[in-house]
């Protein structure tokens, strides 16, 4: 049986669930075009009686029914109980990590995925879940001394962060290890680092960049390369990134008009409906149409900054920060990769680029996020 | 402890800072947005355009060419290619193998024509087969279904009706070369496209060739066709009418049947060329196909080659029709009078030597008109020492010898009218540098180092005829576009001009008539058989290649026939020059050519 606070009506955040469902509705508005057939037979579109001529977009709609399901599980945990699974989930993901490693399905090269029948199952994804959580429940649990944390403080997060980007990085998903490392460092930076110790660690970083570089696969390298000079391969790597910058460029200030954006409904734009949605959106609907989708994604992202200040447990609030970390990360690389200033990995774009395990992980963590905001009462006054 | 309380003033700081952080991004990617959108959109929208648009084009029929009554020398016809589409084609070396197999071609000789480019055209057709015969364009529609994507493409193809006859005037197409691609004058030529190489295709080729037509087809990432997004039909060329007459064009062909050599005939009034003729000829369709090497070999081997035009680019000594300008030269410098004779014993001593006349025996007491009608070289000779090389070299330039007509349909001979100047730049050592006087009595009587172009003699023939006027031979009649209305019209061109006193002129044109009507004279064969009122003026030539000795070994060394004429005598139309390469005698081998082109004149005039 299940009481129900009515403060927790109180202080639910409807204006983060209004503007997620408005940027669901633009994505999925997005998406029909990108995925648009107009020779396909029609595809029926859930349990409703329509059909509809572009099969990404029906798809994305049965994952939007399936991320609502996500979105709810992650607003009925409670907070306790989110810190409770810390430990398990992360272990857990680890092991999953683990398991796909040797029994995992090779797709393009990459063996990133557990089939089970039809469906296909990223362990990758519930990384990003389990290690905001543990992230959050280390850090709610040692305050860091006064001028933030020193390198020896950073030791413990930094192997709980670094042993499941080892795994992803093998499978090879750079771009999931990425966002991994990025969301974990975010919160250690949210948490305060010593700024001795971040200089430190830049010119580290720095310095590591050589054998890493050397590391790097060549389809990698060529990646960054034709960052700096796209013309140098047009075909190659070097491709879609002057595609997609032919797509945005093209679309100008109002659009070409929607479903009429020729760079990706010709197919010259490769991956138009997952990695490279965006250029959908600025091709059809122009530098205006990228600003209010961008303006969403601000909106949202000060929503969970709002919600960082109002929650009063520290647990809560570092996952609060990991959450907006992942989607600030994610949004700004996908973007910064789309209109060609940042290289092209694997990166999708939160509730806009199609995908099941993007959708589901997503709305899991904005039901998370939502939850934890309504049940802030809980927590001293 | 993880829910202990905790101040929310304590992240004030932290959010602030990501707050920062957020809205610099967000202003980086708006920027970045701005700059491709708004500042570069119209750059990237035309990319955006390349990327989707592709431009095929369609070959415009050339111009047709008519002789000036309008009958059809160039035309086009269809020409069928077996082609294939690659988009329609799902496995192209089973359809091609089975192509091969239905036209009965060893298996593996079909290719595409050009590789796959890297901008993936699919949808254009490749070439398999060119021009193939309707048979063979039956086999393949039979089987059409078992050869999906493959296509008869009909496409406009040049079509020399008249063959042979109007070789070296009309010229040939063919593909463009390298040079020509790289050449200004044709900016805009594509590749693969054929333009004309020669004669009037080559010299009109900007009339003629019309304006392409263009496809804009919508296509996508694959290369498939979406739709056509819009098109310009092609324009056909302008044709011309050339000032070539067709009967008299086929008299002259006739007439140096299995010979070798050239006829030029013109109007005295206008300079337009009535007939053009070399011989050998070629067949200009030849060059519509693939030309093999045997072919090949034949069309340029020789100098002058069967590509050459005999009446253009080959100089020959003109030999005795020379004597027309020596004798105008002689009795305008007042060094004859008509009266006063010359001895001729069947030679001339002159520096220690003898210079033979060609008649062994000699002409006994000859004056202008008498020695003009028997072409007796020892009167000729008396005149060279009283002129001068530079007095004959400046008759004979003013009547066009040893320059360039200007005609323009091909590169032509200039020839050479030698002068003391020319010797002095000509030659490198001082003792070949000085004129000899024994040099000067070759070239009285066209001989040494004097040659012309059959066209230049035909010019100096009009001028004797019209009083001196040299008018820049021209072969286009008319251009007529669209609508058939004339774009151009031939005007006549005066390229130099001497005015002779008439009275010298009557005597010359005396002498002239004779040479065809006196009985002693060299030219009689040449009368118009089936015009006996039309009398016909004329001079032959006989021009030595080498020493008599040298000539009884070798056919080849046999004397060029020449014969320089224009018709009616007392009121000239048309001039002509007729030259047969080791014909012999110009009375004997080219009077009767001549004879047979002017009768073909009057008959058309008669009409």
């Amino acid at each position: 049986m299940l009481l129900v606070d009515r403060r927790i009506f109180k202080y639910f955040n409807y204006h983060l669930l209004g503007i997620v469902g408005l940027i669901i509705l633009c994505g999925l508005i997005i998406l029909y075009s990108a995925g648009f057939n107009p020779d396909a037979p029609g595809v029926p579109l859930g349990p409703f009686s329509i059909s509809v001529k572009s099969s990404a977009f029906a798809k994305q709609f049965a994952f939007f029914g399936a991320g609502l399901v996500a979105m709810l599980v992650g607003m009925l945990l409670s907070t306790k109980a989110l810190h409770r699974l810390s430990i398990p989930m992360y272990v857990l993901a680890i092991i999953l990590l683990v398991g796909v490693m040797l029994f995992g399905t090779v797709v393009n090269g990459s063996r990133r995925w557990f089939s089970l029948g039809a469906l296909r199952f990223q362990p990758a994804e519930l990384v990003k879940v389990a290690v905001i959580l543990i992230m959050a429940r280390y850090l709610s649990r040692i305050k860091p001394p006064p001028g933030g944390f020193r390198f020896k403080d950073l030791i413990a997060p930094g192997l709980l962060l670094l042993a499941p980007m080892g795994f992803i990085m093998k499978q090879p998903d750079l771009g999931t290890a990425l966002v991994v490392g990025a969301t974990g460092a975010g919160m250690l930076l949210f948490a305060g680092i010593n700024i001795r110790t971040l200089i430190g660690i830049g010119l580290a970083g720095i310095i590591a960049a050589v054998p890493v570089w050397y590391s790097l696969h060549d389809y990698q390298k060529k990646r960054i390369l034709t960052l700096v000079d796209p013309a140098a391969d047009p075909l190659g790597s070097g491709y879609h990134l002057n595609q997609s910058k032919i797509a945005v460029g093209s679309g100008g200030i109002l659009g070409k008009g929607y479903l009429k954006g020729t760079q990706s409904q010709l197919e010259f734009l490769p991956e138009h409906t997952t990695d490279f949605v965006f250029s959908v959106l600025a091709e059809e609907w122009g530098f205006l149409g990228c600003l209010l989708v961008l303006g969403l994604y601000a909106a949202l992202i000060f929503q969970l900054l709002g919600m960082i200040g109002r929650v009063r447990d520290a647990y809560g609030a570092y996952v609060l920060v990991g959450i907006t970390t992942l989607f600030l990360f994610h949004i700004v690389t996908n973007i910064g990769m789309v209109i060609g200033v940042l290289p092209v990995v694997g990166i999708t774009l939160p509730l806009l680029s199609y995908g099941g395990s993007s959708v589901i992980v997503c709305m899991l963590c904005l039901g998370i996020a939502l939850g934890i905001g309504m049940r802030r009462y809980q927590f001293g006054q | 402890m993880a829910f202990a309380d905790r101040s929310n003033t304590n992240l004030v700081p932290q959010l602030k800072r990501a707050t920062i952080l957020v809205l610099f991004l967000f202003g980086l990617l708006i920027l970045r947005l701005w700059y491709l959108q708004v500042v570069k959109g119209s750059y990237f929208k035309d990319l955006s355009e390349n990327n989707r648009i592709r431009s095929i084009y369609v070959q415009a029929p050339r111009g047709l060419i008519f002789d000036r009554h309008g009958e059809l020398w160039a035309g086009n016809r269809p020409s069928f290619n077996i082609e294939l589409i690659q988009e329609d084609c799902p496995n192209e070396k089973a359809v091609m193998a089975l192509v091969e197999e239905i036209v009965g071609l060893k298996a593996g000789t079909l290719k595409l024509d050009n590789p796959m480019s890297r901008r993936r055209r699919k949808f254009e057709p490749r070439v398999l087969l060119k021009d193939v015969s309707r048979e063979v364009v039956a086999k393949i529609e039979a089987r059409k279904f078992e050869l999906p994507g493959v296509v008869v493409q009909v496409t406009p193809t040049r079509d020399y009706v008249q063959k042979e006859l109007g070789a070296h005037v009309v010229g040939y197409i063919r593909e463009i070369s390298k040079d020509q691609l790289l050449d200004e004058k044709y900016a805009g030529y594509q590749q693969g496209e054929l333009v004309g190489q020669f004669g009037v295709e080559s010299y009109l080729e900007d009339l003629i060739h019309g304006v392409r037509g263009l496809k804009r087809i919508e296509v996508n990432a694959m290369g498939t066709r979406i739709g056509e997004f819009s098109s310009e039909s092609e324009k056909m060329g302008n044709d011309v009418y050339l000032t070539i007459d067709a009967q008299m064009q086929r008299a002259a062909l006739e007439g140096l049947k299995d010979k070798k050599g050239a006829v030029v005939a013109l109007d005295v009034k206008t300079g337009g060329v009535l007939t053009m003729v070399s011989m050998p000829a070629f067949d200009p369709n030849i060059f519509t196909g693939e030309v093999s090497p045997d072919v090949w070999r034949d069309l340029v081997g020789g100098r002058p080659s069967k590509l050459n035009n005999r009446a253009l680019q080959a100089a020959y000594p003109p030999g005795s029709v020379f004597k027309i300008v020596t004798g105008l030269a002689g009795l305008s410098e007042n060094l004859v009078t008509p009266k006063s004779s010359v001895f001729c014993p069947g030679y001339y001593s002159f520096g220690g030597r003898r210079y033979r006349c060609h008649k062994a025996s000699g002409h006994g007491w000859v004056d202008f008109n008498s020695a003009l009608i028997q072409s007796c070289d020892v009167y000729f000779y008396s005149l060279a020492t009283k002129l001068g090389i530079d007095t004959i070299n400046r008759y004979a330039t003013d009547l066009g010898l040893g320059a360039l007509t200007g005609i323009g349909i091909s590169q032509e001979a200039k020839g050479l009218m030698p002068s003391t100047d020319w010797k002095r730049r000509y030659f490198s050592k001082d003792a070949d540098k000085i004129w000899y006087p024994g040099e000067t009595l070759s070239v009285v009587i066209g001989q040494g180092a004097t040659t012309t172009t059959p066209i230049q003699i035909a010019t100096m023939m009009s001028a004797v005829a019209n009083g001196g006027k040299v008018f820049k031979p021209q072969v286009i009649k008319e251009i007529r576009g669209g609508d058939n209305n004339i774009l151009k019209e031939m005007n006549p061109e005066l390229s130099r001009e001497h005015v002779f006193d008439p009275a010298i002129l009557k005597l010359v044109q005396k002498a002239l008539f004779g040479v065809v009507n006196d009985p002693k004279g060299t030219g009689g064969r040449s009368k118009l058989k089936k015009f006996p009122e039309i009398a016909v003026a004329g001079k032959t030539g006989t021009a030595q290649v080498v020493t008599l000795e040298a000539r009884l070994k070798h056919k080849d060394f046999e004397d060029h026939a020449w014969f320089a004429a224009y018709a009616p005598a007392d009121n000239p139309e048309v001039a002509i020059a007729v030259l047969v390469e080791n014909g012999g005698h110009g009375g004997a081998a080219a009077a009767p050519i001549a004879g047979a082109v002017l009768e073909k004149y009057f008959e058309g005039k008669s009409e």
